[in-house]
């Protein structure tokens, strides 16, 4: 499919660049690891090992940054001259942007959640974790296509923020108290005012540890905070899903929306996280430190959150089939058109097969899940398949006249733009930085883990 | 070790780091008292009355049909549903602590995960009384199954129902293989530690001949990760089966999709409760405070904050849908639910299920064994309230106000319900007698003698990245 | 650990089952076992009281097929599902139930995941019960009393004398080299069968039979015909005391339970004797006023509302003029056919007497059914009060206005 590989290309590097980030990577790595210091101890020994981005992130960033600019400027053509007054245009960048959105707060979820449970494998990942979900602030930039219209009450994809569309429609106008510009631009300060707060607080504090007498401090801090943060993580979420989602079709309501997204959060992060693992250590970054046993557990949770993705996916469609009520089923109706073979269902039935059982078969051996090669197959075609299911989700809101997919350059645009850009932006953030937690106190235990 | 005569089977034995034989020796010496302590006695004797109250209320319910309850139109579907969405859900933690927790390598579990097992067992049996007796003519149960009949007629396999039958069936089989498979090491302890014939006979039986050869032990912790692997999505469809039984209604207050998960995260809170209302007393009267340490105990209330706002959350969710999605009966559901006839229940339960284990927060608290008992029995409370307002509360006030009614238990309901405890009870206190109360094998694999901490299966080509000492 | 055996002189080589070595830590055991492997052992195995880390790779211990079995059993599962649920509600007695699909795939999805679970744990725990060899009643490390311990804290080693490498003195010597804490010769077990008892065999088939036994007589008792009638375990609902429509009862010479009224007779209550008030007449037609049992009040005329907005909107609308929700329905339908339900406001029914509207409820007129069921009388008398209301709102003058009002219109 062509939005595959607009991903795989922006995903990674071709290989001549690799070859010069490896020479520039390793000898700015040797200054850079004896930046981490204590904590050391019982497994493999980290200090040896290249912890920092060097210049195979000046490659990258240029590389994403240039991509994603050119895409984004692509698409925008594109949608200028669709004439529509960029409603296709508005539709993609939709599934662009929350496909990206996923990975973004995928990310934010993984580190509270790392830090809530006190997992101790994840400690060596943490950082990658953090610095994906410090890209909040840019996110929000980066949502700005698809904003600003509805602030201004003309968004021509979201039909309730505009004050006259809502007049001859009781439903609208009886959700207009939520359903409105002013409303959702609280909204939306407050969802990635928190996020950004929220990423800040996660990266600087890892951060401010590594080079902390008593790292344990901060690490309680971090813990404690986990709680709230989760709860407030999960609200979050949930509405911004429901109102950048949801709300295209204003007169549907499903109860488990948040819950359908947050899957796809953790589906893709954990799939994010596993290729930026792979291309950092081939470039000799982080490559004594995360080891196979790492890759496996991100394959076992890639594992699971497909499974939990079809769960969600299922119980939603499931009890709104069997209860058959009009008000409900429209939604589902839409994406089933043409059956199995043909329009909307053939998309339908592309996810069921393509994010479901099929991954489910690929991802169930262990030695799938350790190998690197394979993981990062599953990986990529998991993130591809997210970024299916934000289109199944976005774009039959195109209307009753486009009876399939319509795939097109628009779309490839907006999603290598939106991509590229926010991992330029990873890596930007990244420069300098230790990929990795030196200081944390349960760092030998996430080095040395064995698997199951 | 001291000779029986020495010490008192039912204390914690003297202070130093868990040996093997320490472990060994405080589990085991509950199975070769000649007597369980009196605090069994006492309990059992309140146990089997109160079994005998349950016996005595469903036969009479048998005997004289389903009227004798307060089942009623509009609330057609009342206790009996109640009390087993109840037992099911408490069923579930236990299925967690074993399999999930083992899956994410939680060593904590070891200590309880055996009781925490068998109180699943116990529950889903509680829980399957209700659907065998509520059906009005219990002789009938295998029009249910897949059995040819005269009648040339199968199960309708459209039914939540029928998916039920499946569901529930299938959990406790898998909670029994999986309970018992785990269990052949410890039996095989018992045997060799017995004290009579009888008792050497028995356990020997039961464990097969197990004589902890490595090859065995290759293949057991195969089959244990494999069953730990099919029992978490297991336990996730169980309960989410059990909640398509209100949500695939129309019903406004039974039909949401977040149902599924709703009702996952909610038995996993209400199972918790019960692990620790079990726990407590069984760690005080069982000596074994070091075993099942207060550590273990505040993990378990972790589990509980966690889970009790998944389930707020999910309360949230609903509520707030139910405004947005402008359906006027949703809405009024919910209005219904908080200031209607049955609000009292609803407050009950937002307490019991929101409020009071926020109190979980402080550390003191959730590290108190007192507090972790009231608490958890609180939340019992408050998530048999959950599915009594779920249920009972949308059946009074559907659609149509020409249809509205009130329902008022009877005493044979409070009876049966009740008396569903003393089947629990009294399964639960033979099982601490009887059976090993605490996984021995695992809890010292995972002592700090027992070699590291972690799961030890190697995968052959692995082993060249292992760095052995 | 069984019966006593004869005291032997000392134990000849044809006579030795294997050495049997004892460890106090899990990591000797471990560093025991690399030696022993290394040695080239093949008949020799370790034991303790839980799995020891690292053992597998210390032994050698090849990963078991036991995953295979269990995906093999899961595959089974579900394709059970999939068959049984198509054939039994699709194919051999296709049900439909509230309009689904007559295989209704999403509806059939929990039970293929249940069974797919429930055929791979039961697979699971037999295979590894198989492929264990258990239940092993006996063995010859039995008759060792120390071995007794490792279920509790201890761990053995045991090299076979059938392994092609044992030799009494080097086996012994290389034993010695892992520093175990005691060696034992472990003897062969001659005396205690290591099979099962035939007595116990044959009882547990018996037993297996006999317990079929109640089974098959009930299959057989299903699929039999008899012309006896069935016996009643719970008296109450299947025989209870009161004649049912169509059945028998004796007191009656024809012998039915069901009869008609008696000739002549009116049940106490019902004698209706009042036409003005139950049937709308009189003096020899219809009424042209209301009874007086019926208060022409703001209560009636409010239950009046009421009554018609639950029974005769659906048709005849809110306003009376005929378009209520149903004929809206079939007007769009347009099967045919159809006619519109009378508009109450026109003047031909404005000027019929409120007896034959009270008529026109009870007995119904042309395609209206009758609602003298539905509706007693007083409710039908507070529905022509405000059908006349209906009616004066349609056909009114200015001088029906109130004066206050009249400016509002202009």
């Amino acid at each position: 499919m062509a939005t595959e590989k607009g991903k795989q290309d922006a995903g990674k590097q071709p290989t001549k660049s690799a070859e010069k980030a490896d020479g520039g990577g390793s000898s700015g790595g040797s200054s850079g690891s004896s930046g981490g210091s204590g904590g050391g101890g019982q497994g493999p020994d980290y200090t040896a090992d290249n912890i920092r981005l060097g210049a195979a992130g000046q490659s990258m960033f240029s590389m994403a940054a240039g991509v994603g600019a050119l895409g984004l400027a692509a698409a925008v053509g594109l949608g200028s001259m669709a004439g529509d007054g960029f409603r296709r245009f508005s539709l993609s960048y939709v599934t662009a942007f929350m496909w990206v959105l996923t990975l973004g707060l995928g990310a934010l979820f993984w580190v509270i959640l790392q830090n809530l449970v006190n997992a101790h494998w994840s400690i060596v990942l943490r950082r990658v974790g953090e610095l994906i979900a410090a890209q909040a602030p840019l996110l929000a930039v980066l949502s700005l296509p698809i904003v600003v219209p509805i602030f201004m009450g003309n968004s021509s994809i979201y039909i309730w923020s505009n004050h006259e569309a809502i007049q001859h429609n009781h439903l609208l106008e009886h959700k207009a108290a939520y359903l409105n510009p002013t409303a959702f631009l609280i909204r939306f300060v407050v969802y990635f005012g928190f996020w950004t707060l929220l990423s800040r607080f996660y990266l600087n504090s890892s951060l401010a540890q590594d080079s902390s007498k008593d790292p344990k401090v901060i690490m309680g801090k971090m813990r404690a905070s986990a709680g709230p943060a989760m709860i407030g993580f999960a609200l979050t979420m949930t509405f911004c899903a429901i109102d950048l989602l949801m709300s295209l079709d204003p007169l549907w309501f499903s109860t488990i929306f948040g819950v359908y997204y947050l899957a796809s959060c953790v589906l893709g992060n954990n799939s994010f996280v596993a290729l930026v693992a792979m291309w950092l250590n081939k470039r000799g970054i982080l490559s004594k430190s995360v080891t196979t046993e790492h890759f496996h557990d991100l394959g076992k949770m890639m594992f699971a959150f497909t499974i939990f993705w079809a769960y969600v996916g299922f119980s939603q469609f499931m009890l709104i089939w069997y209860a058959n009520i009009p008000e409900e089923t429209g939604w589902f109706k839409e994406r089933f058109e043409g059956g199995w073979f043909g329009g909307w269902g053939m998309l339908s039935a592309t996810l069921l097969f393509g994010h479901f059982v099929i991954p489910f078969f690929g991802l169930v051996s262990r030695h799938i899940k350790r190998r690197r090669p394979t993981l990062a197959f599953w990986a990529v075609w998991q993130l591809v398949m997210i970024y299916l299911d934000m289109y199944w989700l976005v774009m039959p809101t195109i209307g009753e006249h486009t009876p399939g997919p319509p795939f097109a350059l628009v779309d490839l645009a907006c999603a290598v733009g939106v991509l590229g850009v926010f991992i330029a932006g990873i890596a930007l953030r990244a420069r300098n930085l230790n990929l990795m937690p030196t200081n944390d106190p349960r760092l030998p235990k996430s080095l040395a883990f064995e698997n199951i | 070790m001291a000779a029986a005569s020495d010490f008192n089977p039912f204390q914690a034995p003297p202070k130093g780091d868990n040996t093997f034989a320490q472990i060994t020796d405080n589990v085991t010496r509950i199975m070769e008292a000649p007597k369980p302590p009196r605090a069994w006695y006492i309990a059992m004797g309140i146990a089997l009355s109160m079994l005998t109250m349950f016996l005595g209320s469903i036969t009479w319910a048998a005997w004289n049909g389903i009227g004798v309850w307060g089942n009623m139109m509009p609330v057609a579907w009342a206790f009996p549903i109640v009390n087993f969405v109840f037992w099911i859900g408490i069923g579930h933690a236990g299925t967690l602590i074993s399999a999930v927790l083992f899956l994410f390598r939680q060593n904590w579990r070891t200590a309880i995960n055996r009781f925490a097992e068998a109180m699943t067992i116990f529950a889903v049996m509680c829980a399957g009384v209700f659907p065998g007796v509520h059906i009005g003519r219990p002789w009938l149960p295998y029009y249910m199954m897949p059995i040819p009949n005269q009648m040339g007629m199968w199960p309708q396999y459209r039914s939540p129902l029928e998916w039920d039958i499946f569901a529930v069936s299938t959990y406790a089989t898998v909670s029994i293989l999986f309970w018992y498979m785990g269990m052949i090491p410890d039996f095989a302890t018992f045997r060799d530690r017995s004290t009579s014939t009888v008792k050497r006979l028995a356990y020997g039986i039961v464990a097969m001949g197990w004589r902890g050869s490595s090859r065995q032990w290759h293949r057991y912790e195969r089959a244990y990760l494999i069953l730990a692997a099919l029992a978490t999505p297991l336990v996730l469809s169980v309960h989410s089966v059990v909640s398509f039984d209100f949500a695939t209604a129309q019903l406004p207050g039974w039909h949401a999709t977040i149902f599924p998960p709703y009702f996952v995260a909610g038995a996993i809170f209400g199972g918790f409760a019960m692990v620790v209302t079990l726990a407590v007393p069984a760690r005080q009267f069982f000596g074994l405070k070091r075993i099942i340490t207060i550590r273990h105990l505040e993990l378990m209330n972790k589990v509980m904050i966690a889970t009790g706002l998944l389930v707020g959350y999910a309360y949230g969710m609903e509520f707030f849908i139910s405004w947005y999605g402008g359906s006027s009966y949703e809405g009024f559901t919910f209005v219904n639910r908080l200031f209607g006839p049955y609000s009292w229940a609803y407050w009950t339960m937002i307490s019991c299920n929101v409020i009071f284990p926020q109190l979980f927060w402080f550390k003191n608290i959730r590290t108190n064994v007192w507090a972790t008992l009231l608490i958890g029995m609180i939340v019992n409370v408050g998530m048999w309230f959950e599915r009594f307002v779920i249920i009972c509360t949308s059946l009074t006030r559907d659609f149509l106000p020409s249809s509205w009614g009130y329902y008022v238990p009877t005493k044979f309901d409070f009876m049966t319900l009740g008396g569903s405890f003393g089947l629990f009870f009294t399964l639960f206190l033979l099982f601490c007698r009887y059976l090993p109360m605490v996984a021995m094998s695992e809890v010292k694999a995972f002592s700090p003698a027992g070699g590291h901490a972690r799961p030890h299966l190697h995968h052959g080509h692995d082993d060249a990245a292992h760095a052995h000492h | 650990m069984s019966a006593d055996h004869k005291p032997q002189a000392e134990p000849t080589a044809a006579e030795l089952h294997g050495i049997l070595a004892e460890y106090d830590t899990p990591d000797q055991l471990v560093s025991a076992a690399k030696q022993v492997r290394d040695a080239g052992f093949e008949k020799w195995d370790t034991y303790s009281p839980f799995p020891v880390h690292g053992i597998d790779a210390a032994m050698g211990i090849k990963m078991t097929i036991l995953p295979w079995l269990t995906l093999g059993a899961g595959l089974t599962g579900l394709a059970t599902a999939i068959t049984m649920q198509w054939w039994m509600n699709a194919y051999d007695y296709p049900w439909l139930i509230s309009g689904k699909p007559i295989w209704s795939i999403p509806a059939n999805v929990p039970i293929m995941f249940e069974l797919t679970v429930l055929f791979s744990a039961i697979t699971t725990l037999v295979g590894m019960l198989m492929l264990n060899g258990l239940p092993h009643p006996s063995h010859p490390l039995d008759l060792v009393k120390r071995f007794g311990r490792v279920t509790d804290d201890k761990f053995f080693l045991l090299i076979q004398a059938a392994d092609a490498k044992f030799d009494e003195k080097d086996t012994r010597d290389l034993i010695d080299a892992t520093h175990p804490v005691a060696v034992e010769s472990v003897l062969e077990d001659r005396v205690t069968p290591d099979t099962f008892p035939p007595g116990l065999i044959y009882g547990l088939i018996v037993v297996t039979c006999g317990a079929l036994v109640p089974v098959a007589l009930a299959v057989k008792a299903r699929h039999s015909k008899s012309d006896k009638p069935r016996i009643h375990l719970i008296q109450d609902m299947d025989a209870q005391p009161k004649y049912k429509a169509q059945r028998e009862n004796p007191i009656f010479a024809d012998g039915r339970a069901d009869r008609e009224a008696l000739p002549g007779t009116v049940a106490v209550g019902h004698l209706n004797e009042d036409d003005h008030f139950y049937r709308g007449r009189a003096q020899g037609g219809w009424a042209r006023t209301f009874p007086s049992q019926v208060d022409l009040s703001e209560e009636t005329m409010a239950r009046g509302k009421a009554r018609f907005g639950i029974y005769c909107t659906p048709c005849h609308g809110q306003s009376g003029l005929g378009d209520g929700m149903v004929h809206k329905r079939a007007d769009a339908l347009a099967q045919g056919g159809w006619i519109q339900p009378t508009n109450m406001t026109q003047e031909y029914v404005r000027l019929q007497p409120v007896g034959e509207l009270f008529n026109t409820i009870s007995n119904g007129v042309r395609n209206m059914p009758a609602y003298a069921a539905q509706i007693p009388p007083e409710d039908r008398w507070a529905i022509i009060m405000y059908v006349r209301a209906l009616q004066r709102s349609q056909a009114g003058s200015l001088n029906d206005v109130p004066e206050s009002e009249r400016g509002s219109l202009k």
